[in-house]
């Protein structure tokens, strides 16, 4: 589904990303793990396509399709989400408002017919009970005033609404209470699906212990230096990340 | 003409002979030059053009929809004869009417005051010229169940001077929205003065809404008295016109008055929109609050400057304003400057300007979720500028300037489901 080839991205001249190889396959869940400042977020948005970065090698496949090429807008089209780390207020843009006319941005591309008001809010509803999201949150601006742990649930209801082939969660569990978080990684497994990939940027093991990887990675400073399994964390979890920095470097 | 109004009408007339028409040398007229004005309308630009039959479809074409209001029609700024039923306690009398009826009553609507702030010579060329407007009054403790709606159309090119006049009694609160269009394709004049009184306690929701025909001048000004506990809640939209300057004075006169002035100007093309408000905190424990958002595209020009004064005495104030302004374009450009000054000890004053541009984080969060760019743009707009909408007390209004402000975006009309 996701194929990232030597990817290296820099901001205003500097070198962020310094050759990053990742494959991703549908049905897969992948976390990133990785020191602050080591690049994970600058790797999330240039697979969003936020501008701003400049790619300056290196390829991303997305179902055979060349993705560096697509605007923000045909990447959601096409089925990529991004749960953002710090998510953006719009104070006078309603959520409802917005879902509905992304929701409909997408189907129309995919060849089906837009949603009347009434099956839509059904589905809001539906995808509200799903991640226990308050209707009073639903209806007020996007994240205007929401705490830090709504705005994380919000860009989970979110998700479930637009229903993503490919979910990029960019440390989604910071700032969420245990409850929460819960109530997140339940949204997110019942979004597991043969046909979606997910990669979670995190910082806790905490959260593999409710959403199961398929597989770990460590980015830091610009490339991935270590992939394993679900023990990789627990292992960074007690030793932090000086020892897979040691590792790489001999 | 009785004499009395003659009388009147030459001093008025002296005083423009002596002062003449802002010029750009003035200070409050730095950026926007009438010259344009008496180059389209010439040595003539004063006389009053004849009101046009209009017929009954194009009026309800350019009235405000869903909207159950007492409404007055002036066409070339000439009174039609068609006064609704008003309740008890309300009264409104053409000028027309009164200049021919009651001297004294004409001589009080058309009261001038060289000394009120930004005070000029087109303002005495109304008092010598207007012909007619709406006198209304509203007695002690009235509420008006239904706004008073005068709707202003321009069919033809030449001057209309318009002098409104509301006069609310004690504890009296009404809602009068002036709604200025047209159709005509030559370049004409709109000008307007509307005196407003508010005994105590009295409440007026003023909404003043400019959408003329693109070549259309439109030269507006509201003079406010306010006396103790009263409130005035004024909406300024100015959408159309190829020039236009709208200037509101208030004057705090009486402790505890209110005021609220917010106002969008929503522009592009060559168009140019001058606001200028000035409000006189001159008893204490008044409150002013004022929001003016501007959005400009291609080449469009706009001034904003909002004077504050704090007299001296006038402890206990509470002044706020800002006007922040969106350009869309490279090419579009603002004046904006909001003034303060303060003669008083305890007072709790905010002001501030923004320039901006849109911000590039929401439009990418919003691409992200699907919207295409335009739309997302249009989505940002439309919610910068809604924020001046927001306390209108008119659900239909409200929503006839969403629609008109949508309509002048690119694409707009995709999105006429956000309102
Ligand atoms: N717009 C920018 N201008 C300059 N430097 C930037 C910019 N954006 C990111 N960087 C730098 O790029 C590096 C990687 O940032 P990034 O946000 O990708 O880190 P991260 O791995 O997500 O960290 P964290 O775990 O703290 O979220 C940091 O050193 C950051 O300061
Ligand atoms: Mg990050």
């Amino acid at each position: 589904m996701l194929k990232i080839e030597n990817l290296h991205a820099s901001v205003d001249g500097k070198e962020i990303l310094k050759g990053i190889d990742l494959e991703i396959n549908a049905g897969e869940v992948h976390a990133i793990m990785g020191p602050n400042g080591s690049g994970k977020s600058t790797l999330s948005n240039v697979l969003a396509g936020r501008p701003g970065y400049d790619v300056t090698e290196g390829a991303v496949h997305y179902n055979d399709k060349n993705l560096l090429e697509l605007s923000p807008e045909e990447r959601a089209w096409e089925g990529i989400f991004l749960a953002f780390q710090y998510p953006v207020e719009i104070p006078g843009v309603n959520n409802v408002y917005l879902l509905k006319a992304g929701l409909n941005a997408i189907r129309k591309h995919r060849g089906e017919s837009e949603l009347d008001a009434m099956d839509f809010m059904s589905i809001i509803r539906e995808k509200m009970k799903l991640v226990d999201m308050d209707e009073s949150l639903v209806r007020r601006s996007v994240n205007e005033g929401f705490s830090g742990g709504e705005k994380k649930r919000n860009e989970i209801f979110q998700m479930a609404v637009l229903e993503p082939k490919l979910a990029i969660l960019d440390e989604t569990d910071s700032g969420l209470d245990i409850d929460a978080l819960k109530v997140v990684a339940g949204g997110v497994n019942k979004l597991r699906s043969k046909e979606r990939a997910i990669v979670m940027i995190t910082h806790y093991q905490r959260l593999l212990d409710y959403i199961e990887p398929d597989a770990v990675h460590v980015l830091a400073d610009g490339r991935i230096v270590k992939t394993g399994d679900k023990s990789l964390a627990l292992e960074l979890e007690k030793r932090g990340y000086d020892w897979v920095l040691e590792e790489t470097r001999v | 003409m009785t004499q009395p109004i003659k009388m009147l009408r030459d001093a008025a007339w002296q005083v423009y002979e002596q002062t003449g028409l802002p010029t750009t040398r003035n200070e409050d007229w730095k950026y926007t030059d009438l010259s344009r004005l008496t180059a389209v309308l010439g040595e003539t630009w004063w006389t009053p053009s004849h009101a046009a039959d209009l017929d009954k479809e194009t009026v309800e074409e350019q009235s405000i929809p869903e909207l159950d209001a007492y409404r007055l029609i002036f066409i070339n700024g000439r009174f039609q004869e068609d006064m609704p039923n008003l309740p008890e306690g309300v009264s409104v009398v053409p000028l027309s009417t009164l200049l021919v009826s009651d001297a004294d009553k004409a001589a009080k609507a058309l009261e001038m005051d060289e000394k009120t702030p930004l005070f000029n010579g087109a303002i005495a060329v109304n008092t010598a010229m207007a012909s007619d407007g709406a006198c209304i009054c509203i007695a002690d403790g009235v509420k008006l169940d239904k706004p008073l709606y005068l709707l202003h159309v321009a069919t033809s090119g030449g001057a209309s001077h318009i002098r409104h006049g509301i006069w609310m009694g004690r504890g009296a609160t009404a809602h009068v929205i002036e709604h200025y269009v047209g159709n005509s394709t030559d370049a004409g004049l709109t000008h307007n003065v509307t005196l407003v009184h508010l005994d105590e306690a009295a409440t007026l929701y003023h909404d003043r809404l400019q959408l003329e025909a693109e070549k259309q001048f439109h030269l507006g000004r509201v003079d406010v008295k306010q006396l103790r506990n009263s409130r005035f809640v004024s909406h300024s939209l100015a959408l159309g016109a190829a020039l236009s300057r709208v200037d509101i004075a208030v004057s705090l006169s009486g402790v505890n008055a209110s005021c609220v002035l917010n106002g969008l100007y929503l522009i592009g093309g060559r168009q140019h929109a001058d606001h200028h408000t000035r409000i006189d905190h001159a008893s204490p424990d008044c409150t002013s609050q004022e929001t003016y958002k501007g959005v400009l595209s291609g080449r469009a020009h706009a001034v904003f400057n909002g004077k504050v004064v704090v007299h001296e005495g006038a402890d206990g104030t509470d002044a706020k304003q800002s006007n922040g302004n969106l350009l869309l374009s490279d090419h579009a450009e603002v004046d904006t400057k909001p003034e303060l000054e303060i003669y008083a000890d305890e007072v709790k004053c905010a002001h501030g300007a923004t320039v901006g541009q849109l911000d590039l984080e929401q439009l990418f969060y919003l691409q992200s979720r699907g919207l295409d760019k335009t739309s997302a743009k249009n989505v940002l707009t439309f919610a910068f500028a809604d924020d001046a909408l927001t306390q209108m007390i008119s659900a239909p209004v409200r929503r006839y300037l969403e629609r008109a402000a949508l309509k002048r975006l690119p694409q707009g009309d995709e999105l006429q489901e956000m309102v």
